[in-house]
């Protein structure tokens, strides 16, 4: 039971943490999608930039994992189906987690 | 013998009012944003790769169909993001008599709403 109810906390801290970043976020990415290689390759070699992009990143992935992981435990009937479909979920999350972590702190040392 | 019960939440028999429609769409818009926190970690990873990859999201971003994609990810992003904030607000056992229920539910579209178009007429 603890394992959930520390589930339901985390899932309240990430959104807590996500609610301000956000309205910079929605904007920035916006803002970003109409620019070329040059001018977002700058956008992200700036240390708050990227830093505040990790934060959000890392608040976004987990807030999503926890959150399929809900709507698979609510739906999926067959336990076995259940565990493979929560495997992948956390898979793709830590795999993506990690490659953008790698990429942002690769932009800002090699730029 | 537990495998065959309906789980809850019985979406089939439920009647379908405001209240259980605002909590399918926050899960489907939950799912939808999923798959674009993978997109955009996509993006990230290209930047980092360099121009001749960039150039793959620089094709894809040149679509309208993207825009139109985009668009509805800023939609989904704020409409997800207020009812969010009314889901922490119910978590203390705060604002939960039906009627403001409601008025917290439209406040909820019309500030998704507002927020979409304030970030599109600024860009």
């Amino acid at each position: 039971m603890k394992y959930y109810a520390n589930k339901w906390i985390l899932q309240r801290i990430t959104a807590a943490i996500l609610i301000p970043l956000t309205f910079w976020f929605v904007y920035q990415c916006v803002l970003l999608s109409n620019y070329g290689y040059d001018e977002t390759k700058a956008f992200f070699v700036s240390k708050i930039n990227s830093s505040l992009y990790f934060i959000l990143f890392t608040a976004m992935l987990l807030h999503a994992k926890l959150g399929c992981e809900t709507i698979v435990e609510d739906y999926v009937t067959s336990k076995s189906i259940k565990k493979i479909t929560k495997l992948t979920i956390s898979t793709i999350v830590y795999i993506f987690m990690v490659l953008t972590t790698i990429s942002l702190i690769y932009i800002v040392i090699y730029e | 013998m537990s495998l065959n019960r309906p789980l809850s939440p019985h979406l089939s028999i439920y009647k379908k009012v405001l209240t259980s429609v605002f909590s399918i769409f926050h899960r489907f818009t939950g799912i939808g944003m999923s798959i674009g926190a993978i997109l955009l970690s996509i993006w990230i990873i290209l930047i980092a790769l360099g121009p001749n990859y960039f150039s793959m999201f620089q094709l894809i971003s040149s679509y309208f169909i993207f825009k139109f994609f985009l668009f509805l990810w800023t939609l989904a992003i704020f409409y997800h993001l207020f009812n969010g904030i009314r889901y922490l607000i119910w978590s203390y056992g705060k604002m939960m008599d039906l009627g403001v229920v409601y008025k917290s539910g439209y406040a909820v579209l019309a500030l998704s709403i507002l927020s979409t178009s304030l970030v599109w007429v600024f860009v």
